[in-house]
Parts: C-alpha cells; sequence; structure tokens
C-alpha cells in the first residue's frame, strides 16, 4: 500500500516536473527576448538626456558623454522654446501629426461602422465578397498604395484631375501646392488622409461586421416588437452593444494614425513646406539621416506620452462595466 | 555523461561556426561596404579582381547596403566596431564620422599630395583639421549641368546645340519651351532647376560668382542675409516669374527632374552627371534626342561650390589597414583604375589627370565639357549638419519664395537663422 501510494506521488512529482520544465521551456526563450526589448527601450531612454550622435567616439561607456554631452532636459526645453531648425520641425510636425490622428478617427469611423452595418444587412452570397473587396486593400503593402494613389494625384496624367478637367475645373497640384488648403488643413495633407483612409478602412469594417453579428438577434427582435424603427435600434441597441469593440477600434486606429510613417514618406516625405511632416517622418529623419539619435529619442518619448495619455483617455470614457 | 559529451560537442561546433574566419585557404578577408548603386558595383568588381589576381592572399568580400539601410548600418557598426575594413563614404559625411575613420598614413599619401593628385572639391570633403580620412573617387559636381531635349528645341525652332552666352540668354530658351495646357497647368518646364541639390547648388555658387560668401572670416558661423545672396535669390524668383517653371507642379516631390526629363515634361533639366545613368537605366525607351551641357555663370568667373563625392575610407578597427589602404589606393588613385571605375559608374573623374583623359572624352562626351569648370570648383565646407542645412532650410524655404508662400527678406532672414542654429 505504502509503495503504491510512494509510485502515485513520485509520478505526480514527475509530471509537476516534466510541467515545470515545460513552462521554463516556453517562457525563458521569451523572457529573454523581452528582456532584449528592455535593454533598446532603456537606450532609447537613456539616450534622449544626450546630445548622442552615432558619428562620434563620445565617452568609454556606450558613447556616452565626451563629445555625446549629457543635456539633462534641454531637449525638452528645446521643443517647448526653442529656435532651432530641429525645433521649429518638431512643432511643425506634432501639430500636423495632431491633425493627421484627430482628422482619421472620425473619418474612418464615419466610413466603416455605416459600410459594416450595411453588410450585414446583404445576403451571404455577397456579403463574403464586399468584405474581401475591402479587406484587399489592408493587405497591400503601404508603398504600394502610396505608389498607386500619387500616379492618381499627378498632377498632368492623374485621373483625378482628368475628372476635374472634364468637369471644368482647374486642376489641382494635389501633393506638392502649399497654398491650396480645405478646413484650415493642406491639401496635401487631405491628399494623404483620404490614401490612408482607403488603405485603412477595411480592418476597423471586418472588426464591426464581427461586433455586428455578436449581437443576440433577440435583442433586435424586441426592439422591432416594441416598434422601434431602424435608426432607433441602430442608435439604442446596436451602438451602445458595440461599444467595447468601438474602444479597441478607436485605439488601435489613434495608435496607427499616431505612427503613421510609410505612406507619408514615399507620397510626400513631409512637403510641401513641411505641410505633410510628421512626428514620427521627423523621428526617422533625426535619427538615420542627421544622426540626431537623442534628439530623436527625447522626440520619441513625447510622442509615447502623446499616445499613452489619449489612450488612457479613450479608454476611460468607452469603457463599460457590462458584458452580453 | 553522454548527454554531457553530446553538449561539449554541440558548443565546440557552434563555437567553430561563430568564430572569425581566416578567410578561405589561409587568405587574409578584407571586408568592403559599399551602397547599392549598380553602376558603381560594376565599376568595383573588375578592380576588386584585378587586386586579388595581383595578390592571391587577399580576398576581398564587397557588400552592398540600401542607401537609407547602408546609413542604418554605419550608424550601428561603427559604434559597436563591426564595421568593415573599408567603408565607401560620401566626403562631406566625414566631417560628422571622422572620429571612427582611420587617418590616411602618410607613407599611403600625404595631405599634399592628395591636394596634388585630386580636384580641390572632392578632397576637401575628406579632410577635417588638416587630417586626411579617405581617398574620392568621384567629384559630384550638381553645379551648372543642365540635360537638355534637343527634340523640344528643334520642334520650337531653337537653335541647337546652344549657343548661351549669358544666364539671360538660357531663360530665354526656357520660356520659349515652357508648354501649359487649357486649364492653365504647366505640362513642360522650359528650365527645370526647382530640385533641391539645383536649387542650393545654384544658391550657393551664385552668392560666390556675385564676390560674397556664405561663410564668416572665422568659418564659425553662416552668412546667409548678404545683398549677394538676395541678388541670386531675386534672379531665381525672375526666372518663375518669366515663365520659365512653375515650381508648384515642377519640384522635388512632384515631377523630380530626372523623372520628369526622362518622361519628356522637361526641356531643361538642372541636375549633376549622375542623373544620366540612373535616367538611362529607368527610363531606357525614352526616344527623344537629348545631351548634357553646361550653364554660364551668373557673372565673372564660374566659382561655385561642391560637396566633395563618394570615395573610400578605412575603418580603425581594421586588423588588416595596411592591406586595406592599399587597396583604396589601388581603386582610388592608380589613373588607370580609377578611368575604369569613373566609366563603369559614369561619374565626373576626382582626379584632373582622369577627367582630362581621352579613355574618359570618348566614354562619356559630357566630361570634356565640365573641364572648363571643374578647377574653379570649392570644397563646400565642413559644416556641422550639410545635410539639414542644405534639405531642411535652404530648399525648402526658397522653394517657399518660388512658390510665392514666403517673401525673400522672410526666406533669408529664416535660413540664416536655422542655419546658424546648427552650430549649436
Amino acid at each position: 500500500m505504502n509503495v503504491l501510494r510512494k509510485k502515485g506521488s513520485k509520478a505526480r512529482g514527475g509530471l509537476a516536473l516534466a510541467k515545470g520544465r515545460f513552462v521554463l521551456g516556453v517562457t525563458l526563450p521569451l523572457l529573454v527576448y523581452e528582456s532584449i526589448g528592455v535593454f533598446v527601450l532603456a537606450w532609447a531612454f537613456i539616450l534622449m538626456f544626450f546630445d548622442y550622435s552615432p558619428g562620434r567616439v563620445g565617452g568609454p561607456i556606450l558613447g556616452l558623454g565626451g563629445s555625446n554631452p549629457f543635456v539633462g532636459i534641454d531637449h525638452f526645453i528645446e521643443m517647448v522654446k526653442g529656435t532651432s531648425v530641429e525645433a521649429s520641425l518638431f512643432r511643425i510636425s506634432l501639430k500636423n501629426t495632431l491633425i493627421f490622428a484627430f482628422a482619421i478617427l472620425p473619418l474612418n469611423l464615419a466610413i466603416t461602422l455605416p459600410l459594416a452595418y450595411l453588410l450585414e444587412q446583404i445576403g451571404d452570397r455577397f456579403k463574403a465578397m464586399y468584405r474581401t473587396i475591402y479587406f484587399l486593400p489592408v493587405l497591400t503593402s503601404s508603398v504600394g498604395v502610396a505608389l498607386i494613389w500619387m500616379s492618381m494625384y499627378d498632377p498632368q496624367a492623374g485621373w483625378i484631375n482628368a475628372i476635374v478637367r472634364f468637369f471644368g475645373g482647374t486642376p489641382v497640384t494635389w501633393l506638392s501646392d502649399p497654398r491650396a488648403g480645405f478646413l484650415g488643413i493642406s491639401v496635401a495633407m487631405w491628399a494623404v488622409m483620404l490614401a490612408y483612409l482607403w488603405q485603412d478602412y477595411g480592418y476597423n469594417m471586418v472588426i464591426f461586421i464581427a461586433a455586428l453579428q455578436a449581437i443576440p438577434q433577440e435583442l433586435k427582435d424586441a426592439a422591432m416588437i416594441d416598434g422601434a424603427s431602424s435608426w432607433k435600434a441602430f442608435t439604442k441597441i446596436t451602438l451602445p452593444l458595440i461599444r467595447p469593440t468601438m474602444l479597441f477600434v478607436c485605439v488601435m486606429t489613434m495608435l496607427s494614425s499616431f505612427q503613421v510613417f510609410d505612406i507619408i514618406q514615399v507620397m510626400t516625405n513631409g512637403d510641401p513646406g513641411n505641410r505633410t511632416q510628421v512626428l514620427m517622418l521627423d523621428i526617422y529623419k533625426n535619427a538615420f539621416r542627421y544622426q540626431n539619435l537623442g534628439w530623436a529619442a527625447a522626440e520619441s518619448f513625447i510622442l509615447f506620452l502623446i499616445v499613452m495619455g489619449v489612450t488612457i483617455f479613450q479608454m476611460r470614457v468607452l469603457r463599460t462595466d457590462w458584458e452580453y | 555523461m553522454k548527454k554531457a559529451l553530446a553538449i561539449s560537442m554541440l558548443l565546440v561546433l557552434l563555437l567553430s561556426a561563430c568564430g572569425g574566419s581566416g578567410g578561405d585557404g589561409g587568405k587574409t578577408v578584407v571586408r568592403m561596404w559599399v551602397h547599392t548603386n549598380n553602376a558603381f558595383i560594376a565599376g568595383y568588381e573588375p578592380l576588386i579582381a584585378a587586386y586579388e589576381a595581383a595578390h592571391p592572399e587577399v580576398d576581398i568580400q564587397l557588400e552592398n547596403f540600401d542607401y537609407e539601410l547602408y546609413l542604418q548600418t554605419l550608424q550601428t557598426a561603427m559604434p559597436a566596431g563591426e564595421e568593415a575594413d573599408i567603408l565607401q563614404l560620401f566626403g562631406t559625411w566625414t566631417s560628422q564620422y571622422y572620429e571612427r575613420l582611420a587617418p590616411v598614413p602618410a607613407e599611403v599619401m600625404t595631405v599634399e599630395q592628395a591636394q596634388e593628385t585630386f580636384y580641390a572639391a572632392p578632397i576637401g570633403g575628406y579632410i577635417v583639421d588638416g587630417v586626411q580620412y579617405g581617398m574620392p573617387q568621384e567629384f559630384n559636381c550638381e553645379y551648372g549641368g543642365v540635360l537638355l531635349n534637343k527634340t523640344k528645341f528643334e520642334a520650337a525652332g531653337l537653335t541647337y546645340p546652344p549657343q548661351w552666352q549669358t544666364l539671360d540668354d538660357v531663360v530665354a530658351d526656357a520660356v520659349a519651351l515652357a508648354q501649359t495646357d487649357d486649364a492653365g497647368m504647366m505640362t513642360t518646364a522650359g528650365f527645370h532647376f526647382t530640385s533641391a541639390d539645383p536649387i542650393a547648388a545654384s544658391f550657393l555658387a551664385g552668392i560666390k560668382q556675385r564676390g560674397g560668401d556664405y561663410w564668416n572670416a572665422d568659418r564659425s558661423g553662416f552668412t546667409f542675409n548678404t545683398p549677394e545672396a538676395r541678388a541670386q535669390l531675386e534672379w531665381m524668383l525672375s526666372m518663375v516669374q518669366a515663365g520659365a517653371v512653375d515650381p508648384i507642379s515642377f519640384n522635388d516631390s512632384t515631377n523630380f527632374v530626372i523623372d520628369a526629363f526622362f518622361q519628356g515634361k522637361v526641356a531643361i533639366g538642372y541636375i549633376g552627371t549622375w542623373a544620366i545613368a540612373e535616367g538611362q537605366a529607368n527610363f531606357p525607351d525614352f526616344a527623344d534626342e537629348w545631351d548634357y551641357f553646361y550653364l554660364p555663370p551668373v557673372e565673372g568667373d564660374p566659382v561655385f561650390v561642391a560637396d566633395s563625392g563618394w570615395g573610400l575610407t578605412v575603418s580603425p578597427n581594421s586588423e588588416n589597414q595596411s592591406i586595406a589602404w592599399d587597396i583604396v589606393k589601388f581603386i582610388t588613385a592608380d589613373p588607370v583604375n580609377a578611368t575604369q571605375w569613373n566609366i563603369a559608374s559614369g561619374t565626373i573623374p576626382a582626379m584632373p589627370a582622369v577627367a582630362e583623359s581621352t579613355e574618359i572624352a570618348a566614354a562619356m562626351p559630357w566630361v570634356p565639357k565640365a573641364l572648363a569648370i571643374l578647377p574653379y570648383g570649392e570644397y563646400l565646407g565642413n559644416m556641422p549638419d550639410r545635410d539639414l542645412v542644405m534639405y531642411e532650410i535652404i530648399y525648402p524655404h526658397i522653394l517657399n519664395v518660388l512658390q510665392g508662400v514666403e517673401t525673400i527678406d522672410q526666406a533669408l532672414e529664416a535660413i540664416d537663422a536655422e542655419a546658424n542654429s546648427t552650430f549649436e
């Protein structure tokens, strides 16, 4: 009897040991991988307090100090009230990034939510086809999207100006006219936003479709029996029930909008006259073109703070305490 | 025990795989990094083969990176001391990287010998505080050269080749060549000088040719708000006002000069000779006849500034520095080899002896046309951040003036203040 019990406990002990090994085996590589990420973040955090350029040898510890001097919070003071070209470009980039992000979110929601709702109403035969069509741009590379839209915006040969000419309008130099604007935003920025929206909206649309499909049919039926119109049912039943999805969509859209880079780099590279220069592009130029890594790290930190602040705000406003 | 033995064997195998290699069959391996430019690489490959044939104990490994990736690789590899033995650098970068470069040993070439061997502008970029850190391979001349569309000249009934005596003659031809559609959109630019490099090059050359300078006396700051700079900017604006080009639809981001010229949208396109190889490669079906010419100066001698050119440097971390320098000298300073490389890459030679050779004249007929101006080229000067000054300060402000969103006064004040802030 004792022997059996001993055997059983040994077997359980072996299983626990094996489980432990398994957990260690899968988590250790992840921990190592994560620690690399932590090191990179720590390096970026340290760099923002130095006037660091990789071209200079600097001090004996990681090249910090010496010709890469410690500057404390000087970068941040310069960003706020400095007169250098870096400071003025930072302020322009920050303004453009905020314009981009806060314009993209409502525009994206205004397109994706009604479209998802409409797609939910049509028959299953066409639903999959439309969903695929709308989702295709998401799968296309940003550079490809940028090149397609650049050819459409071409002032001489683009078909957008061809349509403008057909209706007797004056053709526009969409991507490089600093004088042209609408609602206080340059035409070039609108043009880039349109291309970005086209590429991005399929993603949110699919998420909204999934959320709409998850709403129990009984709730909609009950609303109809109570005499609610379609609009009332949408605003009083559907919208509140997809709030958690809305939160996810808002946070993700904001995050990606604040980090917009490739489509702008290819389409305008910040032109005309820095009217489409956004923070990520400015960070990239400072880090890799002008070798101003300390400044770029400080800019990245500001971007991180903004994104974190906006995300927390969205989570507070849109959070729900219930599930269905 | 078995397990421990297996693990030890695995470790030994891994270590031997990761360990440094003495090269193939005991050869000395010399690594060389360059940016990806097929014409340049086509120039390097036969020279490397020739060196290896003459030195069988040396194995040169050429590695190339896309331009942006090359910059990033240099910036990460150099602080880590992991860079290759030989590094291709653009001359003006030397002042930013010199702390991480090996000086040229006197027995390889002294500064005085270098200044006799190469044109002043290209070698100037490789000298910082009197110390030479590399050898140039090309004269990057952004000033004064233009692509000319012969077909458009003849269609417009203009004299070809043009007999330009002054810049006014150029503007007259440009205005005659420019075309606009019914909606007022310029479809052919008469004289496309509104990309970043041409704007910066003509602005700085104009200041010098008018007797001014953009450096202060001790080169500790810039002087951009001067009568000479104003006169040059006024002249550039007058070309736009005359209708030679519409800077809204012809600039760096829309209708870039090389693309637009080889698509038949530009009659006279201001750009360095490097554009020729790129245009021919990217637009092989371009049917118009064209050639390359040089503009007359604003006034006086064709004095201009140039920002050096591509060349080769050696890492101070290289364990084979003497071999590396021997290779660099073999590729850059041997007239026969330099001729071969310049022809393959389509670049203007950094050495007067090569630029004046009959081989170069036969292969690149535009180079003899440049011989009259090349000796007037001065090095741009070691700016704290050349790219920032050229592309984020001079170009955007001048383009703003030409596009009508900034006055000349505003632009000159901004350029002066912002450029001087790069010294802080």
